[in-house]
C-alpha cells in the first residue's frame, strides 16, 4: 500500500485513541476530586497538565487552573493538537485522505463523530453534566473501533490502523501512571535514595481515610481497569500491584504488556516475518520492549525506580513510533 | 407534631417549601440548617426546568445500567428502576461521630448477645431476656448451637435502620443482621449525584464512600478457614429472580469474586467447591445472600433448590466460612429488640448510646391489653415479617382494619409488638414543580472485621415519596437519596503534604514528559 496511506491509517488509529484517552483521564480526575474532600483543585488540575506534558503551551495560552479552563483547553482548545476536538478533526481529516481505502461506514463513523462534537462547547458541559461529555467522547471512539474491527479488510491497512491504536495506548497508559505515581507518593518522591515502593497502602487501618488508595483506584478506572484489576488481585490495592497491573499484565487490554505485544503482531503481519529476529528497526524497538515486558518482575521494576522504568517505557514508545515512521510511513 | 408549621425563609425553588410540622432535616424555623447551607442556595437558585433535566439525566443514567429492583406480585413487568430522589440528604461530621459510636456498640453486643444464646445462653440463664422468647423464635437455629464460628462473629454486616422523631432524636428503629439489602444503592446514589451535580460536590466536602467493597472484600478474606492464604470468597445469590439481584452482582463485581448459585457449589467430605470448566475448585469462605432457611435442604427446608446440600456441615466443620453465620436472625427478630438496651448493659457495661422507639410486647399481658385497646394509635408489627409487610399503622387505618388486625394480634400475642407512631423526619424531594417534603430513615452498613467494626460514613437514604407515607421500603414505593458525611477539619499535616505534592514534585516532573509529545504533531 502507499505509504502515505498507511501513514493515515496509522495516525487514525492514534487521534481516535488518544481522544477517548483524554476523556478518560479528565473524566476520572474530575469525579476522583468530587469524591475526594481532601483533594484540593489545584492538585486536580495540576495533575492533568502534568500527564499531558503541556503545561508550557497551557501557560503560553493564558489559561488558569480552574475546572473551566481545563476543560476548555485539553476539550475544545484548536491550538492544542491533542485537545479531544484537534484528535477529533485530525483523525477526520485523515480518513477523509483515504476514504477509499477505508470502508464507508468508517467514514460516517469518523464524520458523525466529528459533527456530534461540534455542538459541545465548554458552557454546555459546565452546565449539564461533564459525565455525559465524555461518554460522548468515549463512545464515538469505541463505536469507531468496532467498526473498524467488523468492516475493514485483515490486511495492511488494519495493522497500520491498530498499531496506532496500541501505541497511542501504550503511552497513555505510562504517562498516567508516572504523574499518578508521585502525585499520590509525594513523600517517596521527596527521597529518591529511598527506592522500593511501600508495600501496603490499602490495609485495613488506612483504608478509608487516605487519598491514596482512592487515587489508585482513579488510576484504574481512568484506563477502565478497575474491575479486572479486583478480579486479579484480591489482596487490595496498592501502588505496586497497580503498576504490575497496568505495565505487565499479559491480558488486560490497555495493560503496556498486551499494547505492545499487539503492535509487534501488527508488524510482523505487514513484514510477513515468520522469524524470530526482526527484520526492520520497527520490529526491532517493538521486539525488545516485548521481550523485556514478557520476562520482566515486578520485583525488577521496583528495585529499579518505578519512574526511571516508565520514563524508559514512554522513551522507548517515542523511538518505535519514529521506527515504524522511518520504515514504512515517511514519503 | 409539637413543632409549629412553618414556611421556610428561603428563596428561589425553596419559596414556600412547607415543612409541614415535621423535623425537617434541611430546614428549621429560622431557614436552612447550618450543615445544608451552600446546597440550599445553590439547588434553591436553579428553575424547576433545570431541575428536571437532572432528574432525566439520572434517569436515563438508572435505565441504560439496569439500576432496578424487582417488585414480586407486579404483572406489569418484573425490573423497575429505583427512584432516586436528587436533594441530598446531609448529615454534619459531629452527628455522624456520635452515630458510628452508637452503632458500633450495638453491633459488638448483638454479636456478643448471638454468641452467648447459642452457647452457654447466661443472658437467658440471667433472666435479662426470657428464655422462651428466644429458644421459640422462628429464627433461632437450634441446630446450631455449640457451633464455633471465626472471630465468634456472627453478623458481618449489619443494616441498622436509623429514624429521628419530631425533635430530631436518632433512634434505632431495627437491625438487619441477616442479609440486608440497599448498599449498592448507597453506592450507585452517589455515582449518579456525582454525574448529574458534579458543582455540588465542589461546594461541600463530602466523605468519600467507594471503599466500601474494599472494606468488605478485606474482612470476608481474614474469615478464611487457617491455611488458606489466597482464600476463594464468592458471592451466593439466589439467582436472577431474586429483587435484590442487582445488588449481588454488583457487589460481586465490584469485589471481582465470583458471583455463585447453589447449582454451581457441591460438597464433598465437607469441603465446599465451584464447578469450573477446570474442574472443581474449593471455596473457603461465602458471602451468602440466601437466607438460612434455603441454605441447605439436609438441614433446612429439603424443598430448597437454592442452597448447597452439605452446606452446613462444611460450615460447622470450619472448612467453609459464611457471611452473615447462621442463626443471625435471631438477633433482629422484632420481639428480641426491646431487650437490645438491655444487652448492651449486660455485655458491655456500658449505657446505650443510640435510642430505641418505645416498645410494646404482645408476650406481656399488660402490653397486650395497651396495644389491643390502642391500635388506632399505634403501629403493629408482626415480628418475623420485614420490608414494610405484616404491619398495622393504627392512625392510617379503617376501623374494619384495626378490628381484623386486633383479632390476629390476640390470637399470637408472641408474634407482635406495637409501638407509638413516630413522626419520622423528613428532607425536601423534587416533584414536577419544586420541592415537598418527604419521610426519610437512614440504614447505615456497618461491617464487624476480625480487628474492627467499620461503617462507611453515611448509609442509604430511604425516603417514601408516596405522600404523606411512612413506608420507605422499596417494595412499597420507597426511593432513596445520596447521603452526605460531610469531612470536619483536615488535620494540619495532611494539609502540608498535599500542598507539597501539588506544586513542586509536578513541577520536577515536567521537564521530562514534555519532550514526548513532539512526534505528536505529524
Amino acid at each position: 500500500m502507499l505509504s502515505r496511506h498507511a501513514d493515515a491509517s496509522f495516525w487514525i488509529g492514534r487521534y481516535v485513541e488518544r481522544a477517548e484517552a483524554t476523556a478518560r483521564m479528565i473524566d476520572v480526575h474530575y469525579h476522583f476530586g468530587l469524591e475526594s474532600p481532601l483533594v484540593g483543585d489545584a492538585m486536580r488540575w495540576s495533575s492533568i497538565l502534568a500527564i499531558s506534558g503541556q503545561e508550557d503551551l497551557y501557560r503560553k495560552r493564558g489559561y488558569a487552573e480552574d475546572e473551566r479552563s481545563i476543560l476548555q483547553f485539553f476539550a475544545f482548545d484548536e491550538e492544542n493538537s491533542s485537545s479531544i476536538y484537534s484528535c477529533i478533526r485530525l483523525a477526520r481529516e485523515n480518513g477523509r485522505s483515504i476514504r477509499d481505502q477505508i470502508s464507508s461506514e468508517m467514514w460516517k463513523s469518523l464524520n458523525q463523530m466529528y459533527l456530534r462534537f461540534q455542538d459541545w462547547n465548554v458552557d454546555r458541559v459546565l452546565d449539564g453534566s461533564p459525565f455525559a461529555f465524555f461518554e460522548t467522547v468515549k463512545e464515538g471512539s469505541q463505536l469507531f473501533q468496532g467498526i473498524t474491527n467488523r468492516t475493514l479488510m485483515m490486511g495492511e491497512a488494519r495493522d497500520f490502523h491498530d498499531a496506532g491504536r496500541f501505541l497511542e495506548r501504550a503511552d497513555q497508559t505510562a504517562r498516567i501512571l508516572d504523574v499518578k505515581y508521585h502525585d499520590l507518593l509525594p513523600t517517596f518522591a521527596n527521597a529518591p535514595e529511598k527506592k522500593e515502593l511501600p508495600k501496603v497502602v490499602a490495609d485495613a487501618g488506612s483504608i478509608g481515610g487516605p487519598v491514596d488508595v482512592h487515587g489508585w483506584i482513579a488510576v484504574l478506572k481512568s484506563v477502565g481497569a478497575f474491575e479486572a484489576f479486583r478480579k486479579t488481585y484480591h489482596q487490595g490495592v496498592t501502588p505496586a500491584r497497580v503498576a504490575q497491573f497496568l505495565l505487565l499484565n499479559p491480558q488486560f487490554p490497555a495493560s503496556v504488556r498486551h499494547s505492545i505485544g499487539r503492535i509487534d503482531g501488527c508488524l510482523r503481519r505487514i513484514s510477513g516475518n515468520r522469524d524470530v529476529a526482526p527484520v526492520n528497526s520497527a520490529e526491532c524497538e517493538v521486539g525488545r520492549l516485548y521481550n523485556d515486558l514478557n520476562y520482566m518482575q515486578a520485583g525488577d521494576i521496583i528495585t529499579g525506580g518505578l519512574h526511571e522504568f516508565l520514563e524508559d517505557v514512554e522513551d522507548r514508545c517515542t523511538a518505535i513510533g519514529d521506527a515504524i515512521y522511518r520504515t514504512y510511513l515517511s514519503y | 407534631m409539637n413543632q409549629e408549621q412553618f414556611q421556610t425563609t428561603s428563596s428561589g425553588l425553596f419559596t414556600g417549601y412547607d415543612t409541614g410540622g415535621f423535623f425537617d432535616e434541611m430546614f428549621d424555623s429560622s431557614g436552612p440548617r447550618a450543615h445544608y447551607a451552600k446546597l440550599a442556595k445553590t439547588l434553591g437558585n436553579l428553575s424547576a426546568k433545570e431541575f428536571r433535566a437532572r432528574c432525566e439525566l439520572a434517569d436515563i443514567t438508572l435505565i441504560n445500567q439496569g439500576i432496578t429492583f424487582t417488585v414480586y406480585g407486579d404483572n406489569k413487568g418484573v425490573e423497575k428502576p429505583f427512584p432516586v430522589d436528587l436533594v441530598p440528604r446531609v448529615l454534619p461530621s459531629d452527628e455522624w461521630a456520635f452515630l458510628e459510636r452508637g452503632l458500633a456498640q450495638r453491633v459488638r453486643a448483638l454479636n456478643l448477645f448471638l454468641h452467648d444464646v447459642y452457647h452457654e445462653g447466661k443472658i437467658l440463664k440471667d433472666g435479662v431476656v426470657p428464655r422462651d422468647l428466644i429458644v421459640n423464635a422462628p429464627n433461632y437455629r437450634r441446630s446450631f448451637v455449640g457451633a464455633d464460628v471465626p472471630g465468634d462473629i456472627y453478623v458481618h454486616i449489619c443494616g441498622t435502620d436509623l429514624i429521628r422523631d419530631y425533635d430530631g432524636t436518632y433512634r434505632v428503629l431495627e437491625d438487619n443482621c441477616r442479609t440486608p439489602s440497599g448498599v449498592s444503592y448507597m453506592l450507585e446514589n452517589r455515582i449518579i449525584l456525582m454525574r448529574v451535580f458534579p458543582s455540588l460536590f465542589g461546594e461541600n466536602r463530602v466523605r468519600p464512600i467507594d471503599h466500601y467493597t474494599t472494606q468488605l472484600l478485606h474482612n470476608l478474606r481474614q474469615l478464611a478457614p487457617a491455611g488458606r492464604d489466597e482464600p476463594n470468597v464468592v458471592l451466593l445469590t439466589p439467582g436472577v429472580y431474586n429483587s435484590a439481584y442487582f445488588e449481588h452482582s454488583f457487589l460481586a463485581q465490584q469485589m471481582g469474586i465470583e458471583l455463585v448459585e447453589g447449582r454451581d457449589l457441591f460438597v464433598e467430605d465437607n469441603i465446599v467447591f465451584m464447578k469450573t470448566t477446570r474442574g472443581p475448585q474449593r471455596v473457603d469462605v461465602i458471602y451468602r445472600r440466601v437466607d438460612d432457611d434455603f441454605l441447605d435442604p439436609l438441614v433446612f427446608r429439603p424443598d430448597s433448590a437454592l442452597g448447597v446440600a452439605g452446606l452446613v456441615n462444611a460450615h460447622r466443620a470450619g472448612n467453609v466460612s459464611l457471611t452473615n453465620g447462621i442463626g443471625t436472625g435471631v438477633a433482629d427478630d422484632k420481639a428480641v429488640y426491646p431487650y437490645v438496651p438491655a444487652m448492651i448493659r449486660y455485655y458491655l457495661d456500658q449505657d446505650p448510646i443510640l435510642e430505641q422507639v418505645e416498645t410494646f410486647m404482645g408476650w406481656k399481658s399488660n402490653d397486650l391489653d395497651y396495644m389491643c385497646d390502642h391500635a388506632h394509635e399505634l403501629v403493629l408489627k408482626a415480628t418475623n415479617e420485614s420490608g414494610g409487610y405484616g404491619m398495622l399503622i393504627g392512625p392510617q387505618a379503617s376501623k374494619s382494619e384495626i378490628a381484623d388486625f386486633v383479632t390476629t394480634v390476640r390470637a399470637n400475642p408472641r408474634g407482635f409488638i406495637g409501638q407509638p407512631l413516630i413522626s419520622l423526619s423528613r428532607s425536601p424531594c423534587f416533584f414536577d414543580e419544586g420541592f415537598e417534603g418527604r419521610h426519610v430513615d437512614l440504614r447505615p452498613y456497618i461491617l464487624c472485621g476480625k480487628d474492627d467494626v467499620t461503617i462507611v460514613p453515611g448509609g442509604l437514604t430511604r425516603v417514601a415519596l408516596r405522600k404523606g407515607s411512612y413506608v420507605v421500603n422499596s417494595s412499597q414505593g420507597g426511593g432513596s437519596k445520596d447521603t452526605w458525611v460531610l469531612a470536619g477539619e483536615i488535620p494540619s499535616e495532611m494539609q502540608q503534604s498535599q500542598s507539597q505534592s501539588s506544586s513542586s514534585q509536578i513541577q520536577n516532573q515536567l521537564g521530562q514528559i514534555q519532550t514526548q509529545q513532539v512526534e505528536v504533531g505529524q
